[in-house]
């Protein structure tokens, strides 16, 4: 044994540890490649956006995972808001995937209940993109509570009563819970006066629009509510029309042909401009006038029917 | 005097330990790492740098204290280099005491180095910076000072590895015991009263987190905080007093 391992030992010269050396590096670079080309393909299988959303449905309750960060709960709020905004940020999500943003965004809320910009963000995405205005209620409720002094969440509560639950009293209450906020836009006052005073009145919620847009830095959401402007609009215009047409019906004994006669007769300056592209079309046998690009009309605004929304 | 030569010399063997270098610069990194998931998020740019950067000094600070505490006394018994200390002429709790406020010094360096780092992160992203930061800052050493007494304790009857299992258990423990009175006041009897011992007992760490307040700024009242660092340093005394009565009966073979 002896004998061997000294006949070996001059062979051990400086070119033989250069060579092991080179090979030891080579064999390092080729795992580091294939270390890099396995991930790639791993990630080429399982599409990652679809993991993100279900580990946000994977969730624990925010009751149990607060306990369970020793105190780091604000710092795991904002990891979990990293990781939701890396989702939230995808085109379009399915029906399923906002009710697990709910949830995700109900636990980064208990992990930190102050978190104010999670519940305005919460509150404008599920209802407007995720049409699920029980869940943003339900958010922005627990913020209200939680929160009663940021102004911006029970403007959204009002938002969402006035247009999407067409609760004009109710949403009128909250903007006037707003106004007493510190921090809100000088109009609010104006505008819960005005709710109050004339719930279905389409000036009124234009008005109440453009605070909203003012409020709004996502493009995605300004593009929302530029549609829900335009849709009001129409409301605006179709009154108009109507109500001439009435005055028209009320002279003439009966309903104009067609609404060019409106302008001609006098009745009105001009027919306005449907802010779709599309035009407006008179119903000459019952004097209904109606948008091309938007046959059914605007339910909120039909609170002449109060209670049936 | 002898209390503070021993001080003085475990704060040089500290600055000696690689362990601490590693830790630190992890905390500097952490820190800074806030300045590029900042661009990533949405709303709320501030919260992040402060909760990354008072999270990080709060675990680095916490692992500091716990893997060199559990060293203080164990591995001056391991390498006997204990007997050398006490065959002079000093008492047993000057030892510990020492030893302790030798770790509570490196602490509080170590502390104010990662609290540079983020202040010149908030500084370069000209994030305001309000007086409940510094409180939050303070609420942070108390909590280091009794971490490093549980580890100190520990370290005066196991082995290194025990040690430091044990004062991380004491570490998430401490975070648990609110829990521990809500179940308790929902039982009765018997039951109520050891879960209600263990409560008062055992340190309720979750007082010394202000880390929310800072990124919310509420401010905290004086009187709060005289009393959070009232009980930090009488849990530290407690923690190191036991520590001297059983570090007083053990022999050392």
């Amino acid at each position: 044994m002896t004998f061997s391992s000294r006949t070996q030992q001059p062979s051990h010269s400086a070119t033989n540890i250069l060579i092991r050396i080179g090979l030891l590096t080579a064999g390092c670079m080729l795992s580091l490649v294939s270390i890099v080309q396995l991930q790639r393909s791993l990630d080429h299988r399982t599409d990652r956006t679809i993991a993100q959303i279900e580990e946000l449905a994977q969730l624990p309750r925010g009751e149990y995972l607060k306990p369970a960060l020793l105190g780091y709960h604000n710092l795991g709020a904002d990891i979990l808001w990293l990781r939701l905004l890396q989702v939230l940020g995808k085109k379009k999500n399915t029906a399923d995937e906002y009710e697990w943003i709910f949830h995700a965004m109900d636990v980064i809320t208990t992990l930190d209940p102050q978190y104010d910009y999670v519940y305005y963000v919460g509150g404008v995405v599920l209802t407007n993109i995720a049409n699920r205005v029980d869940l943003s209620n339900r958010l922005l409720e627990k913020g209200f509570k939680e929160n009663p002094t940021v102004w911006n969440i029970p403007f959204l509560l009002g938002y969402n009563h006035y247009f999407i639950q067409g609760d004009a009293v109710k949403a009128a209450e909250y903007i006037a819970a707003a106004a007493r906020l510190p921090g809100g836009p000088a109009y609010l006052p104006g505008l819960a006066s005005r709710m109050y005073a004339e719930a279905n009145n389409p000036e009124t919620a234009l008005q109440f629009l453009e605070a909203l847009w003012r409020q709004t830095q996502d493009d995605g959401m300004r593009e929302v509510l530029e549609k829900r402007v335009k849709e009001v609009m129409i409301e605006r215009d179709i009154r108009l029309l109507e109500s001439a047409v009435n005055q028209y019906k009320g002279k003439q004994g009966h309903v104009p042909a067609k609404l060019q006669d409106l302008v001609t007769s006098g009745y009105l300056h001009q027919i306005p401009e449907e802010p779709f592209g599309g035009s407006y079309k008179l119903d000459s046998k019952i004097g209904k006038v109606t948008s091309s690009t938007h046959p059914d009309r605007l339910k909120v605004f039909r609170l002449d029917k109060q209670g049936s929304v | 005097m002898k209390v503070w030569s021993i001080a003085f010399n475990t704060f040089r063997e500290n600055l000696r330990d690689k362990l601490l270098y590693n830790l630190l610069i992890f905390a500097l990194l952490m820190i800074g790492s806030s300045l590029i998931l900042m661009r990533l998020t949405l709303g709320e740019f501030h919260r992040l740098i402060l909760d990354i950067g008072l999270g990080s000094i709060n675990f680095f600070g916490v692992l500091i204290a716990i893997f060199i505490g559990i060293g203080l006394v164990s591995k001056e018994i391991e390498k006997k280099t204990i007997y050398t200390i006490i065959s002079k002429p000093v008492a047993r709790f000057q030892f510990l005491l020492g030893k302790y406020l030798g770790l509570s010094v490196t602490l509080l360096i170590n502390t104010a180095i990662m609290t540079a780092g983020l202040l010149a992160v908030l500084y370069l992203q000209e994030v305001p910076v309000h007086g409940v930061l510094f409180k939050a800052l303070g609420m942070i050493m108390v909590e280091f000072m009794v971490i490093t007494a549980v580890a100190l304790l520990f370290s005066t009857f196991s082995s290194a590895t025990l040690s430091a299992i044990f004062t991380l258990a004491v570490y998430v423990i401490g975070h648990l015991t609110p829990d521990l009175k809500a179940f308790g006041q929902k039982m009765d009897g018997l039951s109520q009263t050891v879960l209600e011992g263990m409560y008062y007992v055992l340190p309720n760490l979750e007082r010394f987190n202000l880390k929310g307040h800072v990124t919310h700024q509420l401010d905290v009242p004086v009187s709060d905080l005289l009393i959070i660092t009232a009980y930090g340093i009488t849990y530290t005394a407690f923690l190191l007093l036991l520590a001297s009565v059983i570090f007083q009966r053990r022999d050392f073979r």
